[in-house]
């Protein structure tokens, strides 16, 4: 029997391959920062320090952006940012937003789990869209500044040079081959990364045995959109089905291969199409419906020890492969390019010494570490390694309806944003345990609605909105009168040329200076605040510092630190 | 006991079930039993984790039938 396959709702631009101008095989100019890989982390880091204005080449080995059934679903972190790189708009248009799920054990729901979720957010905490979409979201975006973000298709990384003082990179086009020279390196070479490979830098953790198949399918439903688990169903017994509604009527199913069941063969058309039919006979779906692609999936939960290797960085999957249960790949890679962004930027600036980087490679190796423990339990729940594990996924699974408390350890633990505990970077660790509430240093910005005064009028909006491409001092107070010693941090900053900009939250309406107003009273005990309390925030949105009573010279020595900025003129 | 403690628990058991083999696992979580009532220190709430154990899994008339 034969299948016929329907097309992915998108057709992929084609861009060719072209040439800088060359010397010898060598290109001319030597670039600041050169991103090898033009998915989803490469062209955050690529926006990213766009938004600095740090020029940029991207190196892309296909014509296109990617097809096939790849990251699936973009959390409220990594929308946060995107809204930080101006790229968010298509997100929320393409992309489906949800807030929970629903898991079942053969026909009874053994667990319902909601997000968070409330009034105070700006953004659904989770939306799905196709890998494709989201890096033409992204591309779209760069394209709109070719003075600064340089992509080159059809380019393939085929030999590295690492130097202390830069990196020689030897590509391959179909127009033929040239070596480029870049200060920095961003390797967000994927999964299968050939800098990692050539600089002979190893990963670290478990691989797991247990198999996937994904399949996309064309299927018109109006089934709301939510994740949907079935343990040992019906349809599929002794395996377990994922299920997510993606936009332009695709569905992405996740079925677990039985033990013994060759991958190969599994993923044949005649081996898939049956599974699918049943689960969606058993779902109660009887349109008709086309399928689209199939892949084959295995569980990795390994990392770099380290992100940096001399003026090479690496991120996303090229740095750490994490299990896709938790929809933490996409999503940590893109809080990687975030982290580093604004760091290779300010070193590339000359604001701060290369040693900021190291603390890019302390945060998200710990960041990874925290996905990975999250993701490995997942996966031992999804794909039990052993009989232990199985056995006593067997025994949750039949006691969780009667005993809710067990249910927890269903739960897909879905990503979310992670604290920097332990950064070398967060300062005043005795001021911030003054606070009864709020972020401490490390931790991202919770949401709150504000409105936004700026003399000529108000609308509504969003702490986050005040965020952007600088250092943000958010200073709390009755009506936005600035004392004189914040304002001569401001001058110092200045000075330094520290991109900085304070922000003034009010408990009033104030009459004139630009500020936000709490309107709603939630603001200040949610992070704790009272007039004169100072939080300090970095470009990627995390607390540096808090102060319940400000302090500018602690701030400034918070920035130095961190900066530690090379001593000029001497 | 927070969420996170829970996995913790969970998959330490998993594991050393694991590590000890399938055929003690059995007696593991016999013994396992045997020291959680005794912490527990409450003969009514034993009992009752006894019956909702039991509860649900096939009855014992199908195996007793088996040769």
């Amino acid at each position: 029997m034969t299948y016929e396959f329907a097309p992915y709702p998108f057709e992929a631009q084609r861009h060719a391959a072209k040439l800088p101008a060359l010397r010898a095989g060598l290109e001319e100019r030597r670039h600041p920062v050169v991103v090898v890989g033009g998915g989803p982390v490469g062209y955050t880091t690529a926006l990213g320090l766009a938004s600095h204005g740090v020029p940029v080449v991207v190196i892309e080995a296909d014509d296109s952006v990617c097809s096939g059934s790849r990251a699936i679903c973009i959390s409220r972190r990594s929308l946060e940012i995107a809204d930080r790189l101006g790229a968010l708009p298509g997100f929320l248009d393409i992309g489906l937003p949800w807030t929970g799920g629903r898991s079942f054990y053969r026909d009874t729901e053994v667990l319902h789990f909601t997000m968070p979720q409330d009034e105070n957010q700006k953004l659904p905490p989770m939306v799905n869209l196709a890998q494709y979409s989201i890096e033409q979201i992204l591309l779209d975006k760069a394209e709109t500044q070719p003075d600064l973000i340089d992509i080159r298709w059809q380019t393939r990384v085929t030999g590295v040079e690492a130097r202390d003082d830069g990196v020689r990179l030897a590509l391959a086009t179909p127009e033929g081959d040239y070596s480029l020279q870049a200060d920095w390196v961003v390797a967000a070479d994927g999964g299968r990364s050939f800098l990692r490979e050539a600089l002979g830098l190893k990963l670290e953790g478990t691989s797991y045995e247990g198999r996937y198949v994904i399949v996309d399918i064309l299927l018109d439903s109006d089934r709301p959109t939510e994740r949907l688990a079935y343990f040992d169903p019906a349809c599929n017994p002794g395996s377990t089905v994922l299920v997510h509604k993606q936009p332009g009527n695709v569905w992405r199913i996740d079925y677990q291969l039985r033990d013994g069941e060759d991958p190969d063969a599994a993923i044949q058309p005649e081996n898939v199409m049956p599974r699918v039919e049943s689960l969606l006979a058993m779902m109660g779906e009887k349109g008709s419906w086309k399928p689209i692609w199939s892949g084959i999936y295995k569980a990795n939960a390994l990392t770099l020890p380290s992100y940096r290797a001399g003026r090479v960085l690496f991120a996303g999957d090229a740095a750490h492969l994490v299990p896709i249960f938790g929809v933490r790949g996409a999503n940590s890679g893109i809080d990687d390019a975030d982290n580093l962004a604004w760091k290779l930027a300010f070193v590339v600036k000359g604001l701060a010494s290369s040693a900021l980087l190291d603390s890019y490679s302390v945060e998200r190796v710990a960041a990874a570490r925290e996905n990975l423990s999250y993701g490995t339990k997942s996966t031992e729940f999804m794909a039990p390694p052993s009989f232990g594990f199985e056995l006593m996924r067997t025994a949750v699974l039949g006691l969780a309806k009667k005993h809710p408390s067990l249910s927890s350890l269903i739960n897909p633990r879905q990503t979310s944003a992670i604290t920097y505990a332990t950064s070398p970077l967060n300062a005043a660790a005795e001021r911030s345990a003054e606070f009864p509430a709020g972020p401490v240093p490390g931790a991202v910005l919770p949401e709150c609605p504000l409105t936004v005064a700026d003399g000529s009028g108000t609308r509504e909006g969003h702490l986050t909105d005040l965020l952007g491409p600088h250092f943000t001092a958010l200073y709390f107070s009755e009506d936005g009168a600035v004392p004189a010693e914040l304002e001569s941090l401001d001058r110092a900053l200045a000075a330094r040329q520290v991109p900085f900009e304070l922000a003034s939250l009010t408990r009033r309406l104030g009459a004139s200076s630009p500020h936000g107003w709490d309107h709603t009273g939630r603001l200040f005990p949610m992070y704790g605040a009272q007039p004169g309390t100072l939080y300090l925030v970095r470009p990627d949105g995390h607390v540096l510092g808090r102060w319940r009573q400000a302090s500018a010279a602690e701030a400034l020595a918070a920035i130095d630190h961190a900066l530690q900025p090379p001593v000029k003129g001497v | 006991m927070t969420d996170t403690e829970l996995d913790a628990v969970y998959t330490r058991l998993c594991k050393t079930m694991t590590e000890l083999g399938e055929p003690r696992a059995t007696l593991f979580l016999a013994r396992f039993a045997l020291l959680a009532i005794d912490r527990l220190g409450d003969a009514h709430a034993a009992q009752r984790l006894i019956d909702s154990a039991a509860e649900g899994l096939a009855p014992a008339a199908t195996d007793k039938a088996l040769p």
